[in-house]
């Protein structure tokens, strides 16, 4: 058995097809790809619905040019090949190389994952109808908090139903008006919600810049936060802890790092980035989802009892909301035993990274600067994002087009996601097809 | 909607550079609202546009700008951009009085001195009142295209609610790159802005050549 045991084992055959696909003209670009959704904030009059005419016209025209590449249905399981309705033709376009989905270790589909869900709906239902402090919690959601703290070498555990509310939960369960949080300017939009939320004062340090957040921690005396994350999202790139867990020390900063894309990947037991540059312990909240690399869903913050129990009764993101299914609970146990039991995903998910990025360089693709699995094809043309990511579809590539406001203007690029369970005919063919493609639009070196 | 000036110019910049919410809510109107980059981040827009051709013969005007979204009513002469000029400069006294009664622009009553450098990587501009430095100002090329841009400017004349169409057409770049610079020195003109927690980086640098600027008659609302 290869190192990639089970982890492909119920991939569907490769193949593309697509079912009456008729020969397709380039595509003009319409003037209205111009704009885009900050164009639609704000509207003339009174009326609170006085920008949806407006901006259904807008998007009429935007949609079938290229915001129909967003939402498209998947007929498979995230594997590494996917079935996908094309919505704009009507299409089943079968058996696209996956770039697209966060299952860096493939474990959403083991077939242990699955036996434990089935097997958790025969005793559990499907959700668990009820707030986690009243009727939500089960058993398992017990279960698999101790198991989480274990895993991260910590007292206590909390979830969360999603990754976004464990960020506004922890955030405005712990800052008030007054405080201070300072954040990466590339932070998730669930960070700045939370600090939204907490009504606290909000600053943003430049990405990664030790000398920036102590600038911007200066002079200020009360409550302070510092946010970072493990991956950044949009580029793949880590944060230099050490250097900023000095910053925050200097400053009396308490130090939270969301590592929801890079918990269970990095570091020798793979906690994490924290545990990669050697400051686990140092760090005081460490939060993350497990919709990514556990391939289920929810979030998390694992740190001190004492900390726990106060988010516990302060995050309202948790106990306002629905307990996790314990259906999907379950799947998450199953999903961790694996990540610890077999250190070789990780191992295979690293060769793959390096092999991927080596592949792509290779033939001129230009990938930025990333250090992870989360690597950017660096586009950098707005109007033509959308026509490359079509184009890439029907050569049978799913990968996901990002373009402003989501990154900064002209820093458009296909966000690839690299998982475990790639095999290297995957990691060739999907290069290959990526740097063709790319070198119809003049885009590759 | 009718023409009431339109301005021919070499050279135009416009650079955003990241300013405190509670800064340009200080200098906005009660009804507008400042566009926010991240949240209590919005965008001062530095504007310097070097005039070859207008009513008043060639000129040049800086001008400082709280970005605001534009107000939509439908889709169609949409407006990509609003912004809402706090403070303007330039080197006519004509230019400044033609422009002030007909746009209502806040012009600084003393006329500027300005040059503008370009090389083959940037263009800097450096503006001067009575020798004086006032401000100095790099933006860098990205990929160059020919555009035209809509946008709404907002005035105020006393109480009176104001708003125009301002369309920019020429060859034109825009990018992210983070590759200009700004240095504002102390004069009457920069004294609000020095008091401000101004970026000395703008995260977005347009660069405007060979174009011209027009601006559609005023309307109230």
């Amino acid at each position: 058995m290869s190192d990639n045991k089970n982890v492909e084992a119920k991939a569907p055959v490769h193949r593309i097809e697509v079912e009456g696909e008729q020969a397709h003209a380039p595509p003009t670009i319409p003037a209205a790809m111009e704009y885009d959704y900050t164009n639609f904030y704000f509207g003339a009059g009174d009326d609170p619905f006085a920008l949806l005419e407006p901006f259904d016209d807008w998007y009429s025209q935007v949609e079938p040019a290229g915001y129909y590449l967003y939402e498209l249905p998947l007929h498979t399981q995230p594997s590494t090949r996917v079935d996908i309705q094309d919505t704009k033709t009507g299409e089943l376009r079968r058996g696209l190389i996956n770039f697209a989905s966060y299952n860096y270790l493939g474990l959403s589909y083991r077939p242990e994952v699955k036996k434990a869900i089935q097997e958790a709906a025969e005793v559990f239902g499907g959700g668990s109808s009820g707030s986690p402090i009243l009727s939500g919690t089960t058993i398992l959601h017990k279960q698999f908090e101790a198991e989480m703290a274990a895993f991260k070498g910590k007292e206590a555990t909390l979830l969360f139903p999603t990754g976004y509310s464990a960020n506004v939960g922890t955030i405005a369960g712990l800052m008030r008006s007054g405080d201070l949080i300072v954040a990466d300017q590339f932070a998730h939009a669930s960070i700045v919600d939370g600090m939204i939320l907490s009504k606290a004062k909000s600053r943003f340090f430049r990405h990664n810049r030790a000398d920036d957040l102590d600038r911007k921690l200066s002079g200020f005396e009360g409550k302070k936060l510092v946010i970072v994350e493990g991956v950044y999202s949009m580029d793949g790139d880590v944060p230099p802890l050490p250097e900023l867990i000095e910053v925050c020390r200097k400053h009396g900063a308490r130090l939270m790092i969301d590592e929801a894309h890079s918990a269970f990947l990095f570091g020798p037991t793979g906690k994490g980035v924290a545990e990669d540059q050697g400051v686990e312990d140092e760090i005081d909240i460490h939060l993350g989802t497990f919709s990514k690399s556990l391939g289920g869903q929810g979030g998390y913050v694992v740190g001190s009892h004492q900390l726990v129990n106060y988010l516990r009764g302060f995050s309202r993101s948790r106990f306002f909301s629905c307990a996790l299914s314990p259906v999907i609970v379950a799947g998450l146990r199953a999903a961790l035993e694996i990540a610890q039991k077999e250190p070789e995903l990780r191992t295979k998910l690293w060769d793959n990274v390096a092999r991927m990025q080596k592949l792509l360089s290779d033939r001129g693709v230009p990938i930025g600067d990333s250090t992870s699995h989360v690597i950017p094809i660096m586009v950098r043309d707005d109007a033509r994002i959308f026509t490359i990511g079509e184009q890439l579809m029907r050569e049978g590539i799913f990968i996901n087009p990002v373009r402003y406001p989501a990154v900064g203007k002209h820093k458009s690029r296909f966000r690839m996601s690299i998982s475990a369970a790639h095999t290297s005919q995957d990691l060739e063919e999907g290069a290959t097809k990526i740097a063709d493609v790319l070198q119809r639009f003049g885009l590759c070196q | 909607m009718s023409v009431v000036g339109s301005y021919r110019f070499h050279t135009g910049v416009s650079a955003f550079f990241e300013m405190a919410t509670s800064d340009a809510r200080a200098v906005l109107p009660s009804h507008l609202e400042p566009i926010e980059v991240r949240h209590e981040r919005s965008v001062l827009s530095v504007n310097a546009f070097l005039f070859d051709d207008s009513v008043v013969g060639p000129y040049t005007e800086v001008m400082f700008a709280v970005i605001v979204p534009p107000l939509v009513a439908a889709w169609g002469q949409h407006a990509k951009a609003g912004l809402y000029p706090f403070l303007a400069a330039t080197t006519s006294a004509e230019a400044r009085r033609i422009k002030a009664e007909r746009f209502h622009f806040p012009y600084h009553d003393q006329n500027i001195d300005a040059q503008f450098i370009e090389t083959k990587d940037r263009v800097r501009i450096r503006i001067f009142g009575s020798g004086a430095p006032i401000l100095d100002l790099s933006v860098t090329p990205g990929a160059w295209e020919t555009t035209t841009h809509l946008l709404q400017g907002f005035m105020m004349n006393g109480t009176e609610r104001l708003r125009t169409i301002m369309q920019i057409s020429g060859d034109y770049t825009v990018h992210e790159n983070e590759g200009g610079e700004m240095t504002l020195f102390p004069h009457p003109i920069t004294t609000d802005l020095l008091r401000q927690e101004v970026s000395p980086y703008p995260f977005r640098e347009h660069w405007f050549k060979n174009g011209t600027e027009v601006f559609h008659k005023l309307e109230a609302f």
